[in-house]
């Protein structure tokens, strides 16, 4: 008990510092710790969904694309606020998580996974396609507003709620009927859980992160256009964050965000050459020597409790 | 163990930076952000060699106020979010004294944003499009420059020489995006202005190699001209095909990828006749072209594209605002920069009111027995375009 007081205190003082942030810090400061809040809920997002039943989407950058635009629109074409529009972006893509998930989750097997793939290039195209709404492959420029610094708390608040979210279900008995999921979806089937509807649960809940952070992300850079927002490289370095922390657990995506952000930004920015490399390696070895990331592996270690 | 030997290579490139910023006070320090990794990698490391080329000849003759110049570049990926970051460090960390811009229009759009919030004046020398300059008064931009030649003049030298010979029908095909559409418009509008009769127009997705049901389109209307704003993969798909479906205009023009040696390298003969679009040879009689060629080749062991012509040319171009302002002071190297007018080795420099080029002039070019020959405007122009083309199996 004493332990957990400790960390929860640990914990407070950190959302206490990053909310002071803003007050001292240089614009970049919060614009690097504005995208690492992203991150963690890109990667958080889909831990929900893959790191907790197993089926790995490899099409979420889609939400966040469908989430920006939703967002752009509404605030370039029908004047909305930012706040508001990024809630938007949030719906719009439950909805087409919705859309595509119902389908696609009542099939057993790796038909999801190549599914979301081809959702992606399909919004791509979409967009590309209706460019009175989205100006198309001009892309969407948004009014100069500089609002950077409450942008970075409503990052900040999106990241907290989906990491609290995984620790809710984590802890649930709904967290639980996933892990059987991915375990042994048959098994689980047997013992009576509706395995299609709560992967679509998962689902819904794993859309509506990418979907708010695509809109707030919209709204400060003031310029989006097709290939910005729906980049595969997006999916992959949110799996690659999500592996490097661990996998199914409350502070792996957490963990993997910020270190892959940081490394990034220290190294890479300064060696552009090798990062491909850099990356390319760390691949290898997460999936080589620890498969169950760094959580995974101080869990097996050190005796840590399953909800970390 | 990964994590160790990154925390190590973390810990040297702290050591690094700190030693970096110590001596920081001396030379002026010009940020940018570039595409030295992505999609447009190639084009981003030419115009990075620019940069640096016009780094060591500033230094050469002196430096800029008194004072060294030095480049503090990044890689952004070719990504605007990536790059909005960077500008935002390269302003509000390492407090560099001046910024110059990022490679590609897109990456342009999204950095302006930062670079004005910050009244930072930003020469962009890769941008080409209009809508970064051009902006209702409310979305009004102060501090970017442009210095290449906007992408709808891009095919008028192709539709004026037609237009000249007497053509009368055009068929604009295009690439969906930003740029190549900007491209496509301005040479419907010429082809207009000049009496011409725009028989088709098409765009295909970014990426597109198949054009057979295109170009099957293309010649049932017969065309006397077929204007393409491409890039380079879709420039050279696009000629090959239409010899295999014997598309055979009079006249017949691509864009960016034209320009290259590999477009020749690829399609040999069948790139004969075709003309292209470029903002810059090394041919042209501009002051100290040659040498900048020649001084190129000599530092990075490889001949310059029109990317690192205008890198070089926009960073001469910013220093010689200060020089004449006398100050780094955004303001007022804003208002020299407005009035400035320039001759480079990338040719004429001046701008209107939004900081949109008006002077530089873009060449037309024909691949004539494996030469790029300058064929328009006729003042510029060493020998006459060889028109018509004639048909494919007499190539």
């Amino acid at each position: 008990m004493i332990r957990r007081g400790a960390a929860l205190a640990a914990l407070a003082a950190v959302v206490a510092g990053l909310a002071a942030y803003p007050g001292y810090a240089s614009g970049y400061g919060v614009r690097a710790t504005l995208q690492i809040f992203m991150w963690i809920v890109l990667a958080g997002s889909w831990n929900l969904i893959s790191g907790l039943t197993g089926y790995v989407s490899f099409g979420h950058v889609a939400f966040f694309g469908a989430g920006a635009y939703t967002g752009a629109i509404l605030v370039a074409k029908v004047g909305w606020p930012w706040l508001p529009a990024a809630l938007a972006g949030g719906v719009a893509a439950v909805l087409l998580a919705l859309v595509i998930g119902y389908p696609c989750l009542r099939l057993k097997g790796p038909y999801f996974a190549i599914a979301l793939l081809g959702l992606n290039e399909v919004l791509r195209a979409l967009v590309s396609y209706f460019e009175g709404l989205t100006g198309g492959g001009n892309g969407l420029s948004l009014p100069t507003l500089d609002a950077t610094i409450p942008i970075y708390y409503a990052m900040g608040a999106s990241a907290a709620s989906v990491t609290l979210l995984t620790y809710v279900i984590i802890t649930s008995r709904f967290g639980l009927r996933l892990m059987t999921i991915r375990e042994d979806e048959v098994a689980a089937e047997a013992m009576g859980i509706d395995t299609a509807r709560h992967k679509l649960y998962a689902f819904l809940l794993s859309a509506a992160g990418p979907g708010i952070v695509g809109a707030l992300t919209a709204r400060d850079q003031g310029y989006i256009e097709p290939i910005s927002v729906f980049p595969l490289a997006t999916t992959i370095t949110m799996i690659v964050m999500v592996l490097l922390g661990g996998k199914g657990t409350v502070w792996g995506p957490v963990l993997g965000a910020v270190v892959l952000f940081v490394a990034q930004e220290v190294v890479w920015a300064r060696y552009p050459y090798v990062h491909p490399l850099l990356f390319g390696a760390i691949i290898v070895a997460v999936v080589l020597l620890m498969p169950r990331g760094v959580l995974g592996l101080l869990q097996s270690r050190y005796r840590l409790p399953r909800t970390i | 163990m990964t994590t160790k030997a990154l925390g190590a290579v973390v810990a040297a490139m702290a050591v690094l930076v700190g030693g970096l910023a110590a001596q920081a006070q001396g030379p002026i320090r010009i940020g940018a952000s570039l595409s030295l990794t992505g999609t447009y990698a190639k084009l981003g490391r030419n115009q990075h060699e620019g940069y640096k080329l016009c780094e060591k000849d500033l230094n050469a003759t002196g430096g800029l106020l008194g004072r060294k110049v030095e480049f503090v570049v990044y890689d952004d990926q070719s990504t605007p979010a990536t790059a909005v970051r960077l500008y935002e460090k390269l302003i509000t960390e390492d407090m560099v004294d001046g910024v110059m811009g990022p490679y590609s229009s897109p990456v342009t759009e999204a950095s302006a944003n930062v670079t004005e919030k910050y009244k930072k004046v930003m020469v962009a020398p890769l941008a080409a499009t209009t809508s970064i300059f051009k902006r209702p008064p409310d979305k009004k931009r102060y501090y970017v420059f442009m210095v290449i030649s906007p992408a709808e003049a891009y095919l008028e030298g192709l539709i004026d020489m037609a237009a000249k010979r007497g053509l009368k029908t055009v068929a604009v095909v295009n690439e969906d995006t930003l740029f190549s559409k900007a491209a496509a418009a301005g040479a419907v509008d010429i082809a207009k202005k000049k009496g011409m009769q725009v028989v088709f127009q098409e765009a295909y997705p970014k990426g597109n190699t198949d054009f057979a049901a295109l170009l099957t389109k293309v010649k049932s209307l017969n065309p006397d001209i077929v204007a393409a704003a491409t890039y380079f993969d879709d420039a050279v798909a696009l000629t090959r095909q239409m010899r295999e479906l014997d598309v055979s205009p009079k006249a017949y023009g691509v864009t960016v990828g034209g320009d290259l040696p590999e477009f020749y390298d690829t399609l040999k003969a069948n790139a004969e006749y075709v003309y292209g679009a470029t903002q810059w040879e090394h041919v042209l009689p501009y002051p100290g072209n040659h040498e900048f060629f020649g001084a190129y080749k000599k530092e990075f062991g490889h001949e310059p594209s029109y990317h690192s012509a205008a890198g070089y040319a926009g960073c001469l171009i910013y220093a010689e605002a200060v020089k004449r302002a006398g100050t780094l002071d955004a303001d007022r190297v804003r208002e020299q920069l407005l009035k400035l007018e320039m001759r480079t080795v990338f040719g004429d420099y001046k701008v209107d009111q939004d900081g949109f080029q008006v002077a530089h002039r873009m060449v037309t070019f024909q691949w004539q027995e494996g030469k790029k020959v300058v064929v328009w405007p006729d003042e510029m122009a060493p020998a006459k375009p060889r028109f018509p083309t004639p048909p494919w199996n007499q190539r």
